[in-house]
């Protein structure tokens, strides 16, 4: 039985598309972070988005959401909230750990973007955890 | 896992309605009448009677509830 793509699902994947071709090379290119990247990267996700998700409103006539679409939305979320918990965790592990045994040798002036970067890097983890959890909801259909 | 077993396909298909039209008249995406229909997925109360209200059946005509079923 054919089941076409309904609204959500085809934002969702608009959304891991921006997601992954924004942060991918953000993270995985760049060597040199900044707070200009940062915000360069804010700029364009927010910019990508917008054009992506007006493109399906214009494209997808039925744009019903329902109950089904709000459950799904819920347990992307909770996804999303376990992902960046235990990021948090593992992270202020490994500060103290780091900072107790001696091994921690961050310049003063770089500490304020290397915490705004590894946070960033965990904010953006969990969005893409929470979409993709989203999406693989819809295909088992709750 | 319990699960809840409808008749939503053969009723439907007994009134020549079609998924997209039953999708509108009670108010979800065509794609959650799929999912209802292939018990992957149990709507809420309100939109059961929905269901059976449409389809003009009861609600256990149209609903049952499998205690050892599995999706």
């Amino acid at each position: 039985m054919a089941t076409s793509l309904s609204y959500r699902e085809k934002s969702l994947y608009a959304s891991l598309a921006a997601e992954l071709l924004v942060y991918g090379p953000y993270f995985f290119l760049h060597q040199q972070n900044s707070v200009n990247k940062v915000a360069g990267m804010i700029v364009a996700i927010i910019a990508l988005q917008a054009v992506l998700q007006l493109i399906i409103a214009i494209i997808t006539r039925n744009r019903v959401t329902d109950e089904r679409d709000h459950l799904i939305e819920l347990r992307g979320y909770r996804a999303g909230y376990l992902t960046i918990a235990t990021l948090m965790v593992v992270g202020l592990g490994m500060l103290w750990f780091h900072a107790t045994f001696g091994q921690l040798h961050l310049d003063s002036r770089m500490v304020g973007l290397h915490f705004l970067s590894v946070f960033f890097g965990m904010l953006v983890v969990a969005d893409i955890v929470k979409t993709a959890a989203q999406i693989i909801a819809y295909r088992r259909t709750l | 896992m319990p699960v809840i077993r409808n008749q939503i396909r053969e009723l439907r298909a007994m009134r020549e309605m079609t998924q997209q039209e039953l999708a509108d008249r009670i108010g979800v995406t065509r794609q959650t009448v799929i999912a209802i229909e292939q018990d992957k997925y149990s709507p809420s109360l309100e939109t059961a009677f929905k269901v059976a209200l449409v389809l003009g059946v009861s609600l256990e005509q149209c609903f049952q509830y499998d205690p050892h079923g599995k999706r």
